[in-house]
């Protein structure tokens, strides 16, 4: 990936600020001390495609640690040139929603709760599930037909996956597994 | 050179991006509001949202039917009310024209938002560190630390049609001449809001109907009490009072005359 | 889209028509509007006044449901007035080819009608063959039973009276629609059709949409820049998700899944009938058996045809698709449901009885980054009572877009490299490796069994490295295709071989991954030329920008347009150069007979003016399932070639009972079921309420005030949300009598920041007769006031 010269003057020899808002808090002290800095000032953006339409547009990605600090449009981007809707925009909040799952989650038949598991025992799960349901219902032979299929378990969704995600899963479900009922949001 | 903020709402397609841009920047908290009956999500521009999309529908007479957008913001007056009535020299202009408060010195008196035609200014609550309150008047700062970094504002980057535009004065004020010859026939009352009572704005409007429909005074003024205030009484009684004397007083002047004086409650929000 | 993004600016006339892009592709009016301050036009077409309408010079509005009789009246209009493009039309569609005296058209109905099995025999529609086997053609249009004919006589029932008394439309404005559109019919204009799932997500939408591609065809709007039929896309990957075959009937590339059809019993059987005579597609083997290398590696042998017996075999004749998969699982036939990012609970037709057949699973997967309404739907706030619930359910967390790295296809087909910017938050884990540790576990548990049935799962090759971490590379490498032997990438899908000598997971993609570079990750935006950018990522196929581009230039190779260069012949060089990748043979010129056969994917290499598809070649207008009047045009209700699923999953409500028109949309600040936008403070913010919008006349009807609570209801079950009284819908004015009509977003559900009902509690369980995508856009309801 390369960053153009216009992104670099932009991004790089950011100090202070003379009027940055501050973000008051609890801690005025620190909070004031924040004010001082540019927000994005040594950052290193990374270049990523906006998830939600397919418009496509360039977004950069400001982190720092474990915590996105800022994203923009990318003002390299042909088709958005800097810009970016609201949900483009707020991109950053997909990551710092307190709202987002954060480890594997397990719901037992007649539970009325989840309860958080580690993922090998949730991979385990799916896994003893699917070969479980599948070699129970698989169909090798129909009249002399080696059909190799099962029509018990279904597969949905992709259109907010990566294509070499897609392409994974379709090879996994159809191809290794011989599931028929894969779909996705493009028929609804 | 001059700069200014144009906005061109003939262009606006009510995207939003303006509003959530500028909380992107400045880490401004959500302040969800009851339902108004339209798109519109704030009422008003408040002391965390500083920029709101209003949105007016009304029929035209031709038979058609508009619905008009408007990105509301401070107006960055030339000849400011809330520079002028602020008791603590807290609010001034830039380099860049832009109107901004100094947070030190604000003392969160209010008068500030007494005095805005524009509803601009709000009184924002936090809460310190010994759990006391306290409040700073808050609105938008044209992002003048992104112009410092020779950036635009946060809204103008973000906005894909070029209704919102940062730059030379002069160049945008001339080409807003022509799009307002350009856009004459579609909207036969648009005008160019750039209010000459205040000396003008360093945001301009390119409005596509009288600013009444928008809810802008037609023609603002700073008013005479608020000249005397700040030229004169605010002076001489810092001289005798004291200045957090004085600022109290603001204050009371400010909270009588209370009919907006609103604030909201600090949060410790998610960053 | 034919074309894409940048390319709108090219336009002279832009008709967006069952889409919504300034709210739901927002940054498409930056290039809108760039036309539009060259001169250009746009039209809106829609049945509410939407922000794309206020930014529109026309706005025209037709009652949902009714899009056939409006493009139908346009193409009358054209036809009657001659003004279509005709060097264009009688030389680059199938205007000229004569069908057999077996077609005919009849009160609403075309010949071969099977009433049982509710389909159509479409060999009575066939082009009428020479002893050669050549289509018979009449270059001057003139023959009684030449497509340009049969057309014409189609469509002159769609008189712009019958028209209008049908979708509602103000004559004025519809005769300047029928104008303004018709004036890119003249030799070097443009115009552009945008649609979205206003188009699609109809019972008749597939016809809909073929209305578009016969208006621009007759108009030469087609392959040129500035033109095009654009189906806007309305997620980051759902292109590239279809691209990669996640549907039931298509494997990667738009290929078929085999059946269990006689033709099917052997690979070469099933080969004959996927590949047709002419056209491109008869390198289809190449690509399949290519496909099958990248599904089996080395197991794939020209011994066991190349694995194809390990491939699933549909039950033939049945169909799987959603609403399909959904019956089954009300019917207890599915014990098992993986989504990987999907919540039908919201987003499914009908939803309420979706939720309901959850409950009948054994078990579900769930991989997302939020809790959604369907990973959910046993808890007490989904008004379920948990206990009863004996669904097991996994919850894998998910890694948002930036947390990890990859592609996506937009919609004009340009394929984007997403870097990572930031590690996974918490545990959650990027999709590609948890199907990576799935897989290799799987294979695992496979690994010593000698069962037949096992064998799929055995020969299945996973080489993406040993850890639990993939090696994307390696997945690129194997998308794009390789040699087997000297494992060099291919270059591009014309030299993928059918002797098992190459792999190629999905031979439209291949070419994006030569020698060393992956070209998703290029990011040089200069414009060379028509803002086609073709150093910026890599679009498919071959990095076309434009598809058809050979029909930008005229019958002697040269551009219709100077202002829009496609590609050209250049006699000198004796090849097609230009702005764009050629869609079309290099080197071949004029000596060529083939020379004007630009839609090199088509038999013939003509534009489809005339196409069979399950309800007939040309598009006829039937009402939608849920309908307040009869057709005007036949006696004939609702689309003859229509399958219906389960009853029980789909009660159909009346007029008398449910007399307002309803349909549902996105806004710009939601997306989708709103699990995403919903669970993010400042989207939350927005638009923090369920709405419903109404007319004021309906409020005033029914003694609703703006802001009031009310309840929407329809057959299949009723929401509760607040009113938003509005000008900006207006009663429908049809022939016959007003009708009310109604609109909501459906991003709503009970899970995220904000909340609120969930519109396809209302929506029916039927879809289109070819796509069987459900008809969300038009459907019978009422409304009341909430107590």
């Amino acid at each position: 990936m390369e960053m153009t010269r216009r992104q670099f003057l932009k991004i790089s020899g950011a100090v202070a600020a003379t009027l940055a808002v501050i973000e008051l808090g609890f801690d005025e002290k620190g909070a004031q001390a924040k004010s001082k800095e540019f927000k994005i000032a040594e950052l290193k953006p990374t270049p990523t495609i906006c998830p939600y339409c397919a418009v496509g547009c360039g977004i950069l990605v400001y982190s720092k640690g474990d915590d996105v600090v800022y994203t923009e449009g990318d003002p390299d981007h042909p088709i958005n040139e800097g810009s970016l809707c609201s949900k483009g925009t707020t991109v950053r909040q997909v990551y710092t929603s307190e709202k987002r799952i954060t480890k594997p989650l397990y719901r037992a038949p007649g539970a009325d709760k989840w309860e958080e598991v580690d993922w090998d025992f949730a991979l385990d799960k799916v896994a003893k599930n699917i070969k479980e349901t599948r070699d129970r219902t698989f169909i090798h032979k129909e009249n002399g037909l080696t059909v190799n299929r099962t029509d018990s378990i279904a597969y949905l969704g992709g259109a907010a996956l990566d294509n070499e995600e897609c392409h994974l899963l379709q090879k996994l479900f159809r191809a290794g597994l011989g599931l028929t009922f894969i779909e996705h949001q493009a028929r609804i | 050179m001059e700069t200014i903020k144009f906005v061109d709402v003939t262009k606006c397609d009510g995207c939003r991006a303006c509003m959530v841009s500028c909380k992107n920047w400045n880490d401004l908290p959500s302040e969800i509001e009851e339902f108004h009956g339209s798109y519109q999500s704030h009422e008003k521009i408040t002391a965390n949202t500083w920029n709101v999309i209003t949105f007016n529908e009304q029929e035209r007479k031709d038979g058609g039917l508009d619905w008009l957008f408007r990105h509301s913001s401070c107006m960055h007056c030339v000849e400011a009310s809330c520079e002028k009535a602020c008791p603590e020299d807290a609010i001034s202009h830039t380099k860049f024209d832009s109107v901004v408060i100094d947070y030190d010195k604000c003392v969160g008196c209010g008068y500030c938002v007494q005095a805005c035609e524009f509803d601009a200014i709000n009184l924002a609550t936090y809460i310190d560190k010994n759990g006391k309150e306290f409040r700073k008047a808050q609105k938008c700062t044209q992002c003048t630390d992104r112009l410092e970094e020779g950036m635009q504002p946060a809204c103008a980057t973000a906005c894909h049609t070029g209704a919102i535009v940062y730059g030379d004065k002069d160049d945008l004020l001339a080409s807003a001449e022509e799009r307002l010859a350009k856009v004459k026939e579609r909207y036969p009352n648009a005008n160019i809001y750039n209010p000459q009572g205040i000396k003008g704005t360093n945001t301009v409007y390119l409005l596509a109907d009288k600013p009444s429909t928008y809810g802008l005074p037609e023609n603002p003024k700073v008013a005479l009490s608020q000249v005397v205030w700040k030229d004169y009484a605010q002076p001489i009684g810092k001289a005798m009072l004291g200045a957090t004397t004085m600022a109290v007083i603001g204050s009371f002047i400010a909270n009588s005359l209370n009919k907006k004086n609103e604030s909201s409650e600090g949060e410790d929000h998610h960053e | 889209m034919t074309n894409h993004w940048n390319d709108l600016k090219h336009a002279d006339v832009l008709m967006i028509i069952g889409a919504n892009p300034a709210e739901n592709h927002p940054i498409s009016f930056r290039w809108i509007l760039k036309a539009l301050e060259k001169g250009g036009k746009l039209i809106s077409v829609d049945p509410r006044f939407t922000r794309t309408s206020q930014m529109a010079n026309v706005y025209g509005q037709l009652r949902s449901g009714t899009d056939i009789p409006f493009i139908g009246g346009m193409i009358n209009y054209i036809l009657e007035n001659e003004l279509y493009h005709k060097e264009y039309v009688a030389a680059y569609t199938n205007a000229a080819y004569i069908i057999e005296d077996t077609y005919s058209f009849e009160d609403g109905m075309f010949s071969g009608y099977d009433k049982d099995k509710r389909s159509y025999d479409k060999t009575k529609w066939a082009f009428k063959k020479d002893e050669e086997g050549k289509t018979l053609q009449d270059p001057t249009l003139k023959d009684p039973n030449c497509v340009f004919q049969l057309m014409k006589k189609h469509f002159s029932r769609y008189d712009i009276d019958t028209v209008i008394g049908v979708t509602g439309t103000a004559k004025e404005t519809y005769l300047d629609i029928c104008k303004t559109y018709a004036s890119t019919g003249e030799v070097g204009k443009a115009g552009t059709i945008l649609y979205a799932m206003g188009g699609t997500q109809h019972t008749v939408g597939t016809q809909n949409i073929r209305s578009y591609a016969i208006l621009q065809l007759l108009l030469g709007n087609i392959g040129i820049q500035g033109g095009g039929v654009n189906a806007l896309r309305g997620e980051s990957n759902v292109q590239g998700s279809t691209d990669f075959g996640l549907l039931y009937d298509n494997v990667p590339g738009y290929m078929q899944v085999p059946t269990t059809a006689e033709t099917d019993f052997t690979y070469q059987g099933f080969l004959d009938r996927i590949t047709p005579k002419e056209g491109y597609w008869v390198n289809k083997p190449k690509f399949y058996t290519s496909m099958l290398k990248s599904f089996y590696g080395d197991n794939a042998t020209k011994g066991n045809d190349f694995g194809y017996d390990y491939l699933p075999k549909l039950s033939a004749g049945r169909n799987y698709s959603f609403m399909r998969l959904f019956d089954a699982m009300y019917r207890k036939e599915l014990e098992g449901l993986l989504l990987f990012g999907s919540n039908p609970a919201v987003g499914g037709p009908n939803a309420g009885k979706e939720i309901e057949s959850l409950s009948n699973l054994k078990w579900m997967v769930a991989v997302d980054l939020f809790e959604t309404e369907t990973s959910s739907f046993w808890q007490k706030e989904a008004g379920a009572d948990p206990a009863s619930i004996q669904t097991e359910v996994i919850f894998l967390p998910a890694s948002s877009s930036f947390e990890k790295e990859g592609s996506v296809t937009n919609s004009g087909r340009w394929m984007q490299y997403r870097w990572q910017a930031i590690k996974p938050k918490g545990e959650s884990k990027a999709d590609l490796e948890i199907v990576h540790m799935l897989a290799r576990k799987l294979k695992d548990m496979y690994k010593n069994s000698s069962n037949p049935a096992d064998m799929p799962m055995k020969a299945m090759t996973w080489d993406y490295g040993e850890s639990d971490h993939p090696d994307i590379d390696l997945v690129c490498r194997e998308i794009n295709g390789y040699d087997m032997k000297t494992k060099q990438q291919v270059k591009i899908f014309g030299d993928l071989k059918d002797d098992g000598s190459t792999c190629s997971g999905n031979w439209i993609y291949c070419g994006f991954y030569p020698e060393n570079e992956n070209l998703a990750k290029r990011r040089d935006s200069t414009d060379e030329g028509m803002s086609n950018f073709l150093n910026w990522s890599f679009a498919w196929p071959a990095n076309r920008r434009i598809l058809y581009n050979r029909a930008s230039a005229d019958l002697n190779g040269k551009a219709w347009s100077k202002d829009r260069v496609g590609i050209e012949w250049n006699a000198l060089e004796g090849k097609w150069k230009g702005h764009d990748v050629p869609d079309f043979v290099v080197t071949k010129g004029p000596d060529d007979p083939t020379f004007i056969d630009p839609f090199i994917m088509m038999a013939g290499g003509k534009g489809a003016i005339f196409a069979s598809i399950n309800e007939g070649p040309l598009p006829e207008h039937y009402e939608p399932y849920e309908n307040p009047m009869k057709n005007s045009f036949s006696s004939v209700q609702l689309n003859p070639a229509v399958q219906f699923g389960e009853e029980e999953m789909n009660a159909q409500g009346d007029v008398s009972k449910y007399p307002i028109v309803a349909t549902t949309y996105r806004l710009s600040e939601h997306w989708q079921s709103g699990a995403m936008t919903r669970s993010q403070e400042w989207l939350a913010e927005l638009v923090p309420h369920m709405f419903v919008e109404i007319s004021e006349e309906l409020a005033s009807e029914k003694g609703i005030k703006n802001k009031d609570k009310i309840v929407v209801s329809s057959a299949r079950g009723e929401i509760e949300a607040y009113a938003m009284v509005t000008k900006r819908f207006k009663p429908y004015k049809l022939k016959e009598k007003t009708v009310h009509h109604i609109g909501m977003p459906w991003h709503f559900g009970y899970k995220g920041i904000v909340t609120g009902g969930s519109a396809n509690r209302l929506t029916p369980h039927i879809g289109d007769a070819n796509s069987t995508i459900p008809e969300y856009k038009a459907f019978l309801c009422d409304v009341r006031r909430a107590k």
